[in-house]
């Protein structure tokens, strides 16, 4: 009692998920099994019991056929046939296979063969070129923008030059530097950079004044004993050099030989956590530091992501300028 | 009826074919009316309106009077009394600020509407009817490629699940899941003030189970997003056609399935469990159109068709259309090309006819231009005119150009 005309009624007249009507001259049907792509009386395959197409899988044509004795079993419906490479050869298939059916549906099925060996052949030819290996991947607007501010704020936030510094002075004082720099370590302070231009002479003035404490008292025990202070001379002149290790820091933090540190800084941001790798180097000692590499490696990740290099740099001016 | 009734298959809980199979029921071949089914859904969802309204009192609880003219104001009523913001406003108006509204929402509108017992009963039939037809469900937008057999039935041992881990896998086996996912997709927060009125999110809906007997089914199933339980002695238009759209996906249970002629009779039979009702008559007992249009007992009668007609023809006048004048006088040719002959003859010699009534002409016309340049009252009657004078006094003497074919 429900034949397709009934079916067709209910399509078209009430409700049909497939059909899109995007525009006013056309409507389509996004049934994949559809032969046209057209919502129309014979191209419909709900309202045909009777149907046929041909469709493309990974290269491979197939003819998919329906006919109303199956109408009722919708996992066994479509009955699909593999067709022939050759392109003639499956023109003879489709006559075959659809030899008492409709002209409608064997015409538009040949149809849809030639235009889908077409695309293979066109498919074909780009996979081969160049462009169809590398993927296009469209450019959002608005993330990009997004991401740059990101980037610059985090930049900012991470504050790479103290960070620079702090670690710096931190191998340093933890002596993995050895011997390399022969200035006394605990001159330097990590403090601010105010007075950062101090002379060497007012470290050697200080370092002058608290030896002639340390002289006065060396003159007191003198006057105590005799024979111990002879020794205790020699003792004391290491001691001096131990005394200026241990003079609590002044805020002074020049540096006087340069070399280049490596920095890690640990970063942490909305989505994951990571270390930034910082290469610096400066001129001289009253210089500015200049970051020369920044790297990037996440946690959970395995690779180093290069992010800044000044080499690359296309003004000399801003640091911030993140490739 | 001519409708055919097959047999239909019932599947186990593991989605294999047990060996019973019910005939289909009548219902399933019973006319499906979406203009039913549309109109008695709509009516029937009006039924769960909760009254509202506004306050009769909103806008009203002023004692404002109109100033009345020569105020250079205008005419609405205003409120009374000084030393507020409020004094001199308008009020009571709908078009004023603080005014009651236009035709205040009263409780006693009618919210609920009664529908007929027939109509109800058709809509629901219907509905059941597109339920068997996969296109239909296909079209509503169910996904049931992996569906076995469509009207779906289930052995009876469904009713009986108490876990809802049990149920999914019930559906998994069948094919219905795919269906489940969909509705999984479609979650999303609804559009409108719903959203702070604890209606937040809205999804798809998904399969209807349709039992007998709850033996836990209903609490089984209930928790898988989309699904729909329904007792099969208590159907649900709401339910079965949702969105006042036929062709939702059904999943029967064995004892649910044969219940139904009982409920909904066969043509033959009345129903037994429902008083007074059969299945309604279709208008047409065969409706496959295309079908009859070829058949042979109505390709006999008809005539042949008119694969040419004749129109309408244009006449064409013989003396100035020498192919049809050739048709009719095939001697005519004949003529025409000897007076012709004459004519190119008489041209060189001027004694043809046509010559010498081409050189009174000339002579004619040339007097002619001689007089109008002299300013000669050209006016002359021919015999026609003479003739239409007398007969028209009315008519005023008309001042005619003598024309070369007059002469």
């Amino acid at each position: 009692m429900q034949h397709d005309d009934v079916i067709w009624s209910v399509l078209n007249g009430q409700f049909c998920s497939y059909k899109q009507q995007k525009s006013k001259t056309q409507i389509f049907c996004s049934n994949e099994y559809n032969l046209t792509g057209l919502c129309d009386r014979r191209s419909c395959p709900l309202a045909n019991s009777q149907y046929a197409t041909v469709r493309e899988e990974k290269g491979i044509l197939y003819l998919y056929m329906k006919v109303v004795e199956r109408s009722h079993y919708p996992k066994k419906q479509w009955e699909k046939i593999k067709l022939h490479e050759n392109y003639i050869r499956a023109l003879k298939q489709i006559n075959e296979h659809l030899i008492y059916w409709p002209r409608f549906i064997r015409h538009k099925c040949k149809q849809r063969l030639t235009k889908l060996t077409q695309y293979i052949i066109r498919t074909r030819r780009l996979m081969l070129k160049k462009t169809a290996k590398q993927e296009l991947v469209p450019i959002k607007k608005k993330a990009e923008r997004r991401e740059r501010r990101h980037e610059e704020k985090a930049f900012v936030a991470a504050n790479i030059d103290r960070a620079i510094e702090n670690e710096l002075l931190e191998r340093l004082k933890k002596g993995t530097y050895g011997d390399t720099y022969t200035f006394p370590v605990n001159a330097i302070s990590m403090d601010e950079e105010d007075e950062e231009v101090e002379s060497d002479e007012d470290e050697e003035e200080k370092e002058k004044e608290q030896e002639s404490e340390e002289e006065i008292e060396y003159v007191e025990d003198f006057d105590e004993s005799d024979a111990e202070d002879m020794e205790d001379m020699g003792d004391d002149m290491s001691d001096e050099e131990e005394l200026i290790k241990s003079i609590p820091s002044s805020k002074k933090r020049s540096l006087e030989i340069e070399y280049e540190p490596a920095v890690e800084i640990p970063v942490r941001g909305a989505e994951r956590a990571g270390i930034i790798y910082c290469y610096a180097t400066r001129d001289s000692v009253a210089d500015d530091w200049h970051v020369d590499k920044l790297e990037f490696k996440g946690s959970s990740q395995s690779q180093r992501f290069l992010f800044y290099d000044r080499a690359l740099r296309r003004t000399s001016s801003s640091t911030e300028k993140l490739e | 009826m001519a409708a055919s009734r097959p047999l239909v298959s019932v599947y186990n809980e593991k989605g294999q074919s047990t060996g019973n199979s019910v005939v289909l029921p009548a219902v399933f071949r019973a006319p499906i009316r979406t203009d039913i089914v549309n109109f008695v859904h709509d009516q029937m969802r009006r039924n769960k309106r909760q009254a509202r309204a506004v306050s009769d009192k909103a806008g009203e609880q002023t004692s404002a009077e109109s100033w009345g003219t020569g105020r250079a104001v205008a005419r609405i009523p205003r409120v009374r009394g000084g030393g507020t913001h409020r004094s001199g406003q308008g009020a009571f108006g709908n078009m004023c600020r603080g005014g009651r509204m236009y035709a205040p929402l009263k409780v006693w509108r009618k919210w609920h509407r009664k529908i007929n017992l027939k109509q109800r009963r058709y809509a629901l039939v219907s509905a059941i009817a597109a339920s068997g037809v996969p296109s239909l469900v296909l079209a509503k937008g169910h996904s049931i490629e992996t569906v076995p057999e469509i009207p779906l039935v289930l052995s009876d041992k469904i009713q009986d699940l108490k876990k809802t881990k049990e149920a999914v896998g019930v559906l998994r086996k069948i094919g219905a899941w795919s269906d489940i996912l969909k509705v999984y997709a479609s979650k999303h927060t609804r559009a409108g003030k719903g959203k702070m009125r604890n209606r937040r999110t809205v999804m798809k809906r998904g399969p209807v189970i349709i039992y007998d007997k709850d033996n836990g089914v209903k609490k089984a199933f209930r928790n898988i997003p989309g699904v729909s339980l329904l007792s099969v002695e208590r159907l649900n238009l709401l339910r079965l056609a949702p969105g006042g759209h036929v062709g939702r996906f059904v999943i029967w249970t064995e004892s649910a399935f044969k219940k139904l002629d009982a409920l909904y009779g066969t043509w033959s039979k009345k129903s037994q469990l429902k008083v007074d009702f059969n299945l309604p008559q279709p208008i047409m007992t065969n409706s496959d159109l295309g079908r009859l249009l070829k058949a042979f007992e109505i390709q006999s009668v008809l005539r042949a068709p008119i694969k040419r007609q004749a129109r309408r023809k244009v006449k064409k006048n013989p003396l100035k259309n020498i192919s049809l004048m050739s048709r009719l006088n095939p001697y005519a040719a004949v003529q025409k090309r000897r007076t012709l002959l004459q004519q190119l003859k008489g041209r060189r010699t001027g004694t043809t006819a046509e010559s010498k009534i081409a050189a009174r002409k000339e002579r004619t016309h040339a007097s002619l231009k001689t007089k109008r340049l002299s300013g000669v009252n050209l006016v002359k009657k021919t015999k026609k005119q003479q003739i239409g004078a007398t007969t028209t006094t009315t008519t005023t003497a008309t001042k005619t150009t003598v024309s070369t074919k007059s002469s």
